[in-house]
């Protein structure tokens, strides 16, 4: 239809990059704790030397959230609402249960640590089939959270926990191997953490990625059989203002580049390729949670 | 829809129960002008902060010369039977009225903006720190409430009162003999974004359906408009607290790591303000 708007209200993004950096760091943690886990819950013994360094460095991450949270907010010392069940807060509502999440999975991470450090096998193994759990639940409420919102397309879709999950899973290995390379600079060498390690953790990711790349596919094939608004916000994401977030620092940088080196036998256990690799993962996922929270609330606000 | 009774804190939709009254309007937009009067008079009785709205006209040209239509659609909350807002507010600090209204508390909202994200129509909005009068709800969310205050008084809402054309009616649905129950029998009335499945309470008729469509506001906007919100977005007092707000003709590499910067940068400069300037 020809025609034009010629006069309307103007809207703001409500959610913007703190949030975008709170799904991040959240999502950080998360992938951290699940490698964490690995020796102590799972039996992977390769994996037990890094689990308190782990565990710690997704307990550090998770210490960020509360303060962009509650600074977010436009009320912060209203925060404590979130909290009152039954009567004052929502049981309906997914951020009070992300709410009761976040405060209830550092203290499992918490304990965890604990037990690591004193080497108690069996307790170390029940809290952290506790703590595994709330930090899956922490993250899936994220996506929850975007998900419940019926008019904003594409957050309103069932893969939507499940993707901000799998970019949790690498992002937080990439940062999490990362962390290890400079924890190696200051440690003696007894403490340093193998290459073939950072190798290992980078074949971890490389599953990540086939999956995060499985499933943006699906997502971008429901796109395309959409109505005018699924059109709109392809044509935002990857020729309009979000071209840069998702096209080109989600799926070229932090997907398809370390695909191929993770993929490449030469390399894929070179130190330095492997880190490369894995910082084009965690910045890359950055990429996603900028577009994910922003874009479809970017392109509503103009009706 | 009869059987979902999810969100309201206990109360369903009352649209068809004898017994319940169901505050719903008609806006017939071949009689509105587009004065804006509705606009004018809401701002004025609620103190609406600069750059937020609780009724506002949308304007839409089509065709062409000689052949040009002016279209014109008064927005306001809808007050929905099914409001996503109610059922994401974390603090059920917006809940459902028995008789329809979607109400706000203001001293129960912590401003974390869910509901502004859950809701289709863009009916909410943020109040600012900067009110003409301190003693007024600040950094809360607020939107139309279909002037409850001047409802139970047996007044209709301010729009309602102050429309020019005579377009707006107001009255309880569920009343078979009232005006508003009569128009939206007698007339084919139309809602916005019926497939949100919101069930919105405010009727229109003549609505031209095309414009009715955030695709449309979106791709069809007109440069000056367009022009508009970037200026409204660089200099919005509010946008840099909330720092999501992308000025889409800057938004290369450098452009889009500039605005990211820019409002983090913002949102911390902003941040020791947020926590002092008014504890509860």
């Amino acid at each position: 239809m020809d025609g034009q708007v010629i006069s309307n209200a103007f809207h703001h993004t409500y959610w913007g990059f703190p949030l975008a950096l709170y799904f991040w760091l959240v999502g950080g943690s998360a992938g951290s704790f699940v490698v964490s886990t690995l020796g102590w819950v799972f039996g992977v013994k390769k994996y037990k030397p890094i689990a308190f360094f782990a565990s710690n460095t997704a307990i550090a991450m998770l210490m960020v959230v509360p303060l962009l949270l509650i600074t977010d907010l436009g009320k912060p010392f209203r925060f404590f609402h979130l909290l009152m069940l039954p009567s004052f807060s929502h049981w309906s509502a997914p951020m009070v249960w992300g709410a009761t999440f976040i405060l209830t999975y550092p203290i499992g991470m918490a304990f965890y640590s604990y037990f690591v450090y004193y080497k108690n096998e069996r307790m170390a193994r029940i809290c952290g089939i506790l703590a595994i759990v709330l930090a899956l639940c922490t993250h899936w409420y994220t996506g929850v959270v975007m998900q419940l919102n019926p008019s904003r397309l594409p957050n309103h879709a069932s893969v939507a926990p499940i993707l901000f999950l799998t970019g949790a899973y690498i992002s937080g290995i990439g940062l999490l191997n990362i962390l290890l390379w400079i924890r190696n600079r200051f440690v003696n060498t007894k403490k340093r953490v193998r290459t073939s390690i950072l190798a290992d953790m980078g074949r971890l990711m490389l599953y990540g990625i086939v999956f995060d790349l499985f499933l943006l596919g699906n997502e971008f094939l429901q796109m395309t059989y959409g109505i005018g608004e699924e059109h709109t916000i392809l044509y935002d994401v990857l020729l309009g203002p979000f071209r840069w977030p998702y096209l080109y620092i989600e799926i070229i940088w932090g997907l398809l580049l370390p695909l191929v080196i993770l993929a490449i036998p030469r390399i894929n256990r070179l130190r330095y390729w492997v880190l490369a690799a894995s910082f084009m993962c965690a910045t890359g996922v950055f990429g996603m949670r900028v577009w994910w929270v922003m874009a479809t609330q970017y392109y509503q606000g103009h009706f | 829809m009869a059987g979902r009774t999810y969100g309201y804190n206990g109360v369903p939709p009352s649209k068809g129960k004898k017994g319940l009254k169901r505050y719903a309007m008609v806006v017939d937009l071949r009689r509105c002008t587009g004065c804006n009067a509705c606009t004018a008079a809401c701002k004025t009785a609620y103190d609406v902060p600069l750059g937020d709205w609780r009724i506002w006209v949308m304007e839409a040209e089509t065709g062409e010369f000689p052949k040009t239509k002016r279209h014109v659609l008064p927005r306001m909350c809808n007050q929905c039977d099914q409001p996503t807002c109610v059922r994401n507010c974390p603090t059920k600090a917006t809940f459902k009225h028995p008789d329809g209204f979607v109400l706000q508390r203001y001293n129960r909202c912590i401003g974390c903006r869910t509901c502004m994200v859950a809701c289709p129509y863009n009916a909410r909005h943020l109040l600012t720190d900067h009110r003409r009068d301190k003693r007024n709800p600040r950094n809360v969310a607020d939107k139309c409430d279909f002037c409850i205050v001047r409802v139970t008084r047996g007044l209709t809402p301010i729009c309602v009162a102050s429309c020019t054309g005579g377009a707006m009616v107001f009255g309880d649905i569920n009343d078979p003999d009232s005006e508003v129950a009569r128009i939206v029998a007698a007339n084919k009335t139309f809602t916005l974004r019926p497939e949100q499945g919101n069930a919105p309470q405010v009727y229109y008729i003549g609505l031209n359906e095309p414009i009715a469509d955030p695709e449309f506001a979106f791709h069809h906007r007109s440069e000056q408009l367009h022009d508009r919100y970037n200026t409204f977005k660089r200099n919005s007092e509010l946008g840099e607290e909330l720092a999501g707000n992308i000025i889409d003709t800057d938004t290369g590499f450098f452009g889009i790591a500039k605005q990211g910067v820019h409002n983090m940068i913002n949102f911390i400069a902003t941040a020791p303000a947020k926590f002092f300037r008014g504890l509860f």
